[in-house]
């Protein structure tokens, strides 16, 4: 290992550090504030050194594990910036709920390194590495801050599935390895040709394994069943960075992986991928109509999410529409990831006064356009641009899915996407409508400054990358062609 | 002493394969929660079995490094949850699953 190579590990290195010195913070003394304030630096630094190393550095690998381009800068980049925003959030979330907060924030930024691990990986070895440092941060996360019985059940069955999910990843793995005789990405896909029939079948078994691990950490159908309650269960900030950080990081390793491996060679599995989309899109839209409470509405939308992100996935699989269906993949989570930390944003927000769980039925927000106008009007924002209304980023980055599809000419897709985009608009605007309508309850609603102003330095994003995407779209198309 | 006699790869992944199902139908059937993590301590050492008999196959390192790295996830993974457990037995007074299930919808 030579300076160079240390120097395209520096974020990675400037993280890890910044953690190490939170974990000693925490142990001298503890205060939120400090401890935000360092996670904050921390993460900052980061972001600049990711810039930095991403503008000077050659493409290439570090150690067999890390593979340092201009995709896991865009990725990295990304999990470290919503990092930044959740845990300012957090900050206001944590401030009212007693002592011994502080671990919390140190848990956030364990598990966007583990993200930022997961878009570096060219390695089975890093890759189970860092989803098992998103996961293990997670689980700690959900049942940390808050003391009621919801928490604690989440965690419990996140705990259980996610580390059945793994093993599910670990076996398709170790059945690749036995065949090809490597971990490595890349290698992979050199000794995958010219296998006998018995072999080509480990390794389609191989493959799909592993696919139905990852299924299950981005929550799509038939991998679904546990999202609403943990996204109900867990702390509104844990759960942004739960549907955010750790599925974003998540997807940026199984695109890697099926793009360097071409997993898409195999038609059982472009096949599969093509009906878990259409199903994902369907499920997810249809059983958010039937949710009272918000975070449930939300999980059952990011399950639809996750869909149409898979729309643009299987659009990969054929050849003269891979450049746009990756560039629409990317920009598609760019757009998840604001919208997301956004709408669990305003229910943190919401719940920063109230000790037990948060305040996510409908009801609460009845009347908060006369209450709070500029809450209402963030959320509103969000909320229009999940459904992928113009003017927002959520209508770029749907435009971009149906601009893959139409592109791969896959029209199955295309018409589950506009069904869900229909059945999707009723429920976003049934919360709005809710949010116009008058009450009579006059309790205060508290806004705190970091996390207001967090919330509002989202909704400015959405609205002016909705408006002047140019700039990130030419940022992902350089990226995705470089992936090609 | 005689020659040894390799093993072949099939037969350990076989064994690997077995015991990945009699863990992943622990996981699904028990109620108790020890016994949850017990059969999903074994489904992860099943996949570390695997990763052995594969690197022996090969003749490399990889497999058996792999191995490390799942005994420490796993040991990792089973600290949290048993940080959990006391918890659940704490506020349910009961290590049933399905007492702790409180949520629907």
């Amino acid at each position: 290992m030579n300076t160079l190579d240390l120097f395209a590990l520096l974020p990675l290195i400037i993280l890890t550090t910044s953690i190490i010195l939170v974990m000693l913070v925490i142990a001298f003394a503890r205060n939120l504030a400090l401890t935000c304030l360092l996670c904050c630096i921390g993460l900052a630094s980061t972001l600049l050194s990711i810039a930095w190393v991403g503008s000077s550095a050659d493409s290439g690998y570090v150690t067999p594990l890390i593979l340092v381009d201009a995709y896991s800068t865009l990725f990295s980049g990304l999990i470290v910036a919503a990092g930044i925003f959740i845990s300012l959030i957090s900050y206001s979330y944590l401030k009212h709920r007693g002592e011994n907060q502080d671990e919390f924030i140190l848990l956030l930024m364990l598990s966007t390194l583990g993200a930022v691990t997961l878009a570096h990986s060219a390695h089975f070895v890093s890759f189970i590495l860092g989803l098992e440092l998103v996961g293990v941060s997670l689980y700690a996360m959900i049942s940390y801050p808050s003391k009621g019985l919801f928490g604690l059940e989440a965690a419990l069955k996140y705990l259980i599935l996610s580390g059945v999910s793994s093993a599910f990843i670990l076996f398709g793995a170790a059945m690749m390895f036995a065949v090809l005789g490597t971990l490595s990405f890349s290698e992979m896909a050199s000794s995958a040709q010219a296998q006998s029939t018995i072999e080509h079948w480990f390794i389609l078994i191989g493959t799909t394994m592993v696919l139905a691990g990852i299924g299950f950490k981005l929550s799509l159908v038939p991998f679904h069943m546990w999202t609403p309650d943990v996204y109900e269960g867990a702390p509104a900030p844990a759960t942004a960075l739960l549907a955010t950080i750790s599925k974003g990081g998540i997807f940026a390793a199984l695109l890697r992986f099926f793009l360097s491996f071409d997993g898409y060679q195999y038609n059982l599995i472009t096949e599969s991928l093509f009906w878990i989309a259409i199903l994902s899109i369907v499920i997810g839209n249809v059983l958010a109509l039937m949710q009272t409470k918000i975070k449930r509405v939300l999980a059952y939308s990011s399950i639809a999410h996750l869909g149409y992100l898979m729309v643009a996935f299987v659009s990969a699989s054929i050849l003269s529409g891979k450049q746009l269906a990756i560039e629409a993949s990317i920009f598609f989570l760019f757009a998840y990831f604001i919208t997301t930390i956004g709408a669990f944003g305003v229910v943190a927000i919401m719940s920063c006064e109230s000790q037990g769980s948060d305040k996510d039925e409908i009801s609460h927000y009845q009347g908060l356009f006369w209450r709070r106008p500029l809450l209402a009007a963030f959320f509103s924002a969000m909320l229009l641009s999940l459904a992928g209304i113009p003017l927002t980023l959520g209508f770029v980055g749907k435009f971009y899915i149906v601009a893959a599809g139409v592109e791969s000419e896959l029209w199955a897709l295309l018409v589950a996407v506009v069904i869900g985009s229909g059945i999707g608009l009723f429920y976003y605007l049934r919360i709005i409508f809710s949010m116009t309508t008058h009450t009579d309850s006059d309790e205060p609603i508290a806004i705190p400054a970091t996390g207001g102003w967090a919330l509002g330095t989202l909704a400015f994003l959405l609205v002016y990358l909705g408006v002047y995407p140019t700039q990130v779209v030419d940022w992902v198309s350089s990226v995705a062609k470089s992936m090609i | 002493m005689g020659e040894a006699v390799a093993i072949p790869m099939t037969h350990g992944l076989l064994l690997a394969a077995m015991l990945f199902s009699i863990g992943l139908l622990g996981v699904l059937v028990r109620r108790n929660i020890i016994l949850i993590l017990m059969s999903l301590e074994v489904m992860l050492n099943a996949c570390g079995l695997a990763f052995i008999v594969a690197g022996a196959h090969w003749g490399i390192a990889d497999g058996q490094i792999m191995f490390m790295f799942i005994l420490s996830i796993a040991a990792a993974e089973v600290s949290i949850a048993l940080g959990l457990l006391l918890q659940v037995h704490r506020r349910f007074r009961s290590l049933d699953i399905d007492q702790a299930s409180g949520m629907r919808g």
